[in-house]
């Protein structure tokens, strides 16, 4: 098992983890990588079976009535557990933020909404905020550079905890990325619904994460990876793209996102 | 177009009826509101307010030429040697002011009118304000708005005593008077970046601002 | 303001394929991000001030008929006369009237993106008027033709070089120079004999100050002034939103306005304009109007859009907006681009024909993080997306999907169906990890490459690893 800091107290929390459609369907490492860290972080890890999607597509597209009985899923799955917790700052959010306000007008909803909402966390701010969690003797000799996804950042305050947990990965060296805090150009929906836009966006963030001059590009968020590392690599770039929670879980020595993955 | 005004005001207490029509009560909200925003104004610290006022005026951003004489008597020593620093010749247009106009202006040659194609206008701010760098203007027969507007160098005296620390010193101290027409709050000399972000002053208003502080503050 | 021409589509595939204009709209949005971030770094209580400007704000917008009763006693008290339009028609038509009752043709204009917003430029030029824009971008586009493309720096996509041509052909005695210091020159001669010649000036204002009846306008230029004082006539145009309570107010959010917009510390000139000229004054018009437009502002207010009517129109929300900085100010097809033109173009111009310009956005939320005045931009862009769906004006296409989507999703057992189906046909597509083209993806692979997805689920690997751990 993982190696961490983590205190021995006992009972355990109970943690609900909330994997995400786009790791669950495109990459489960990032799923078994938040499920080292957690057990590593000294908690009782279950992953509810009956998970599929937060609703944030519905959501955003201004579709509320489909999105209420994607949430009420959600909450019906979640609510038992001490924590929520999910490799996404843009699931973690919606559920946080958002499921709150989607329910603001159903009396009998909202309140279990709210409770929810208090106990969501997104993974790598909740290993350091709430467990106090650092890896031990993980290691990755590599350079990298770090993308601030938008919902994480902004909705949810996360900055410095990806950077605390990555800081005390053995040999690893962060550099800067120029514009680390501008959108990808992801968006969810919009990268296909506006896919020209889309382009010119990640065309730049692709030109400056080329220009950190880091072997790995890192990040929180499996949608705004996937769209980053499509995009270098289309362009031939040579930068490995993980999910932060990857190389903090010792996972870094596996396939980068979009190297051939075992059947 | 009472019907306008009738319409617009129905739609807003349709839209958003208001909480009290006690004039006293939403008056203190605002002045609550305003006490709170002082409290996080930007640092503009330093006992010595001239000090402070000389370096924000002659900052980059704003663009101001400055330097300091003991009495008003010497303006127009300031002025000639600054006309003759810039080959600017003896004519000017002097501020209708009375103060100005007693001074003894040896060969400069003031004329009391100003034209689009003047070249030196020489005037006096009403008061300044130190955390900005600005010279406040009121608009009145001695001293009309065009003066610092139109002319290509303006050179402003200011009294160091009429310069205040805050923008909110400024407006306070106008509470209760008649405002004039025109209040002109003056912070450098004209600019712009419109054409690809590169900064050209002299767009329309004066292209060189010269400030002449009289005295010292107490 | 003139109709956009063509579809969002067609004006986006236009500005992509400028790069001019991405250059263009880099020096001025760039410069802008740097300069701000500079200002915001030397206040340490920028955002506490940020959230009391927004509270300012939404005093006076829980109270404006008091204080648009304050305003318009003070006002008239001034000498002032005071008008009301409640749509863009009827302000245009007043100021109108008022210039030709005036006997003469010359009216010179200082910014105002309200008079865009109306439809002003073209209202006077069909009443036979001879209209000059005295702010040297919206000078420009005059000569150019061209809607503003931005709200602080309207000619942001004009590159020096075609700037220089245009004065070439425009200005009397001009250097014949791409020298931008010449140039400005040039247009400071041309535009002074106009200003000289005005029989109206008309401005908009930052502020309206209810407890002296008086205006505010900010420029770094001087052309405010100078086209206020000069005519016989000035006319203010103004959204009724701009209302404040007092000068201290005013020049308290001012502090936050100009910083977001250019990062200096205040306007070159800030003016406070109260009334005609007094008795004797030696100079100033005789006769002031203010045109006090409503415009869509209450239609804001009475559907959940109040905090729209903070907005100080900084500029700072297009600068930072990473679909603004791709697609430039003309692909919005209003006179106000960015995150902001996309929550007020829906409301000006109406839900159906404006519906992409929410939607065109990733919802990222820098641009609320740089309001001065808090707006939560994201979330009223949304709420536009929610009316969208309701009203049924989005495409089929995406109706489909989603329902298709949500449909699935709420039934688990049924979404670990289809996901054990999908995932290895969709591997078909792709090789060594990565699909180059998909049939329905073509909105992704076109441009990027897209990763081929693993042949089982999370939740089916793991269900298998739990089975072989209980064995």
């Amino acid at each position: 098992m993982l190696d961490g800091n983590a205190s021995n107290d006992q009972p355990k929390p109970r943690v609900g983890l909330f994997v995400t459609c786009l790791v669950d369907a495109m990459r489960p490492s990032i799923g078994f990588a938040a499920l080292a860290l957690l057990e590593a972080a000294g908690c009782k890890v279950d992953i509810p079976p009956r998970q599929t999607c937060c609703g944030q597509p519905a959501y955003n597209s201004g579709a509320s009535d489909a999105t209420a009985p994607l949430a009420k899923l959600v909450i019906e799955a979640f609510e038992s557990y001490d924590y929520l917790v999910t490799p996404s700052g843009s699931c973690a959010a919606m559920i946080k933020v958002h499921y709150p306000e989607l329910f603001a007008h159903d009396p009998a909803w909202l309140p279990r909404a709210q409770a929810l909402a208090a106990r969501t966390h997104e993974l790598l701010s909740f290993l350091v905020d709430i467990r106090g969690f650092r890896p031990r003797g993980v290691s990755c000799a590599s350079t990298a550079t770090y993308h601030d996804s938008c919902s994480g950042l902004r909705e949810l305050g996360i900055e410095a905890q990806p950077r605390a947990l990555l800081g005390a990965v053995e040999g690893l060296e962060m550099r800067a990325l120029e514009g680390h805090d501008a959108c990808c150009g992801f968006g969810g929906t919009f990268c296909v619904k506006y896919s020209s836009i889309s382009n010119a966006i990640v065309g730049e963030k692709a030109a400056n994460v080329t220009a950190a001059g880091a072997d790995l590009l890192l990040g929180g968020d499996l949608g705004c990876l996937m769209n980053m590392a499509g995009k270098l690599h289309r362009g031939g770039a040579s930068t490995r793209v993980y999910h932060a929670a990857e190389i903090i879980a010792g996972m870094g020595d596996g396939p980068a996102i979009g190297e051939a993955v075992k059947p | 177009m009472n019907n306008a005004k009738a319409d617009i005001f129905a739609a807003i207490a349709k839209a958003r009826p208001a909480k009290t029509k006690d004039a006293v009560a939403i008056a203190a909200q605002a002045n609550e509101l305003a006490a709170a925003m002082r409290e996080f104004r930007p640092p503009a610290e330093g006992d010595d307010l001239v000090d402070l006022f000389m370096a924000r005026a002659s900052s980059e951003k704003v663009g101001a030429s400055i330097e300091r004489v003991d009495a008003l008597g010497a303006l127009p020593g300031a002025v000639a040697r600054y006309s003759r620093a810039n080959g600017l010749g003896t004519d000017f247009s002097l501020q209708p002011d009375a103060g100005l106009e007693r001074l003894d202006w040896g060969a400069m040659k003031p004329s009391r009118e100003i034209a689009p194609d003047t070249i030196l206008a020489v005037g006096i701010a009403r008061s300044g304000v130190a955390e900005t760098g600005t010279l406040v203007f009121h608009s009145d027969p001695e001293a009309p708005t065009l003066f610092a507007f139109l002319p290509d160098h303006h050179i402003v005296a200011i009294e160091a005593q009429k310069i205040r620390r805050w923008l909110e010193d400024y407006a306070i101290a106008e509470i209760g008077t008649v405002a004039p027409r025109n209040v002109n709050l003056v912070t450098g000399a004209s600019g712009t970046t419109d054409i690809e972000g590169v900064l050209v002053r002299g767009a329309h208003g004066p292209r060189s601002l010269h400030i002449v502080i009289i005295g010292n503050a107490c | 303001m003139s109709a956009p021409t063509g579809t969002f589509d067609e004006r986006v595939a236009k500005a992509l394929a400028n790069p001019q204009l991405k250059i263009a709209m880099e020096r001025t949005t760039g410069n802008a991000r740097r300069k701000r971030a500079a200002a915001v770094e030397a206040w340490p209580h920028f955002n506490e001030a940020r959230r009391i400007a927004a509270a300012i704000k939404d005093h006076v917008i829980d109270n404006y008929e008091h204080y648009l009763e304050t305003f318009e006693r003070n006002a008239l008290a001034s000498g002032a006369k005071v008008h009301w339009a409640r749509d863009a028609q009827e302000a245009c038509d007043i100021v109108v009237h008022l210039c030709l009752a005036s006997g003469g043709k010359n009216v010179t204009r200082a910014k105002s993106m309200l008079g865009e917003e109306v439809g002003l430029p073209h209202a006077l030029e069909a009443a036979g008027l001879h209209r000059v824009e005295t702010d040297l971008a919206e000078h420009i586009i005059q000569l150019a033709g061209d809607p503003p493309s931005h709200i602080v720096w309207p000619a942001a996509h004009i590159a020096r070089e075609e700037v220089a041509e245009l004065f070439r052909r425009h200005h009397r005695d001009n250097s014949n120079s791409d020298d931008v210091p010449a140039m400005v020159a040039s247009a400071r001669r041309v535009l002074r004999e106009e200003f000289m010649a005005a029989d109206v000036g008309i401005s908009g204002a930052n502020f309206l100050v209810a407890d002296t009846g008086a205006i505010c306008t900010v420029t770094n230029e001087g052309n405010a002034e100078l086209t206020t004082t000069l005519p016989r006539i000035h006319i203010v145009t103004a959204g009724i939103e701009k209302l404040v309570p007092s000068t201290e107010h005013a020049l308290q959010l001012l502090r936050l306005l100009v910083r977001s917009a250019t990062g200096a510390d205040l306007t070159q000139y800030t003016t406070f304009h109260c009334g005609p000229k007094r008795v004797h004054d030696r100079d100033g018009p005789s006769e002031f109007h203010i045109v006090l437009v409503d415009n869509g502002r209450t239609r804001m207010l009475a559907e959940g859009q109040a905090e729209m009517l903070r907005c100080l129109r900084c500029g700072a929300c297009m600068n930072h907006c990473v679909v603004y900085r791709q697609i430039g100010g003309h692909a919005y097809g209003g006179a106000y681009p960015g995150p902001m033109g996309s929550v007020l173009t829906p409301n000006l111009l109406g839900l159906a024909a404006t519906r992409d310009l929410p939607s065109a956005c990733t919802l990222n939320g820098q641009c609320r993080s740089v309001c001065p005045v808090d707006i939560p931009l994201p979330t009223l862009l949304r709420g536009w997306r929610d009316r969208s769906w309701r009203e049924g004006l989005e495409p089929k296409k995406t109706r489909n999907f989603l329902g298709l989507w949500a449909f699935v999703a709420a039934r688990p057992a049924l979404y670990r169906l289809g996901i054990t189906f999908a995932l290895p046909i969709i591997r078909l597509f792709g090789s060594k990890g990565w699909i180059k083209r998909m049939p329905l993806a073509d909105a992704w692979t076109s441009e990027r490459d897209l990763i081929q997805p693993p042949a089982r689920s999370f939740m089916a690997q793991y269900a298998a690893m739990k089975k072989g751990a209980k064995k």
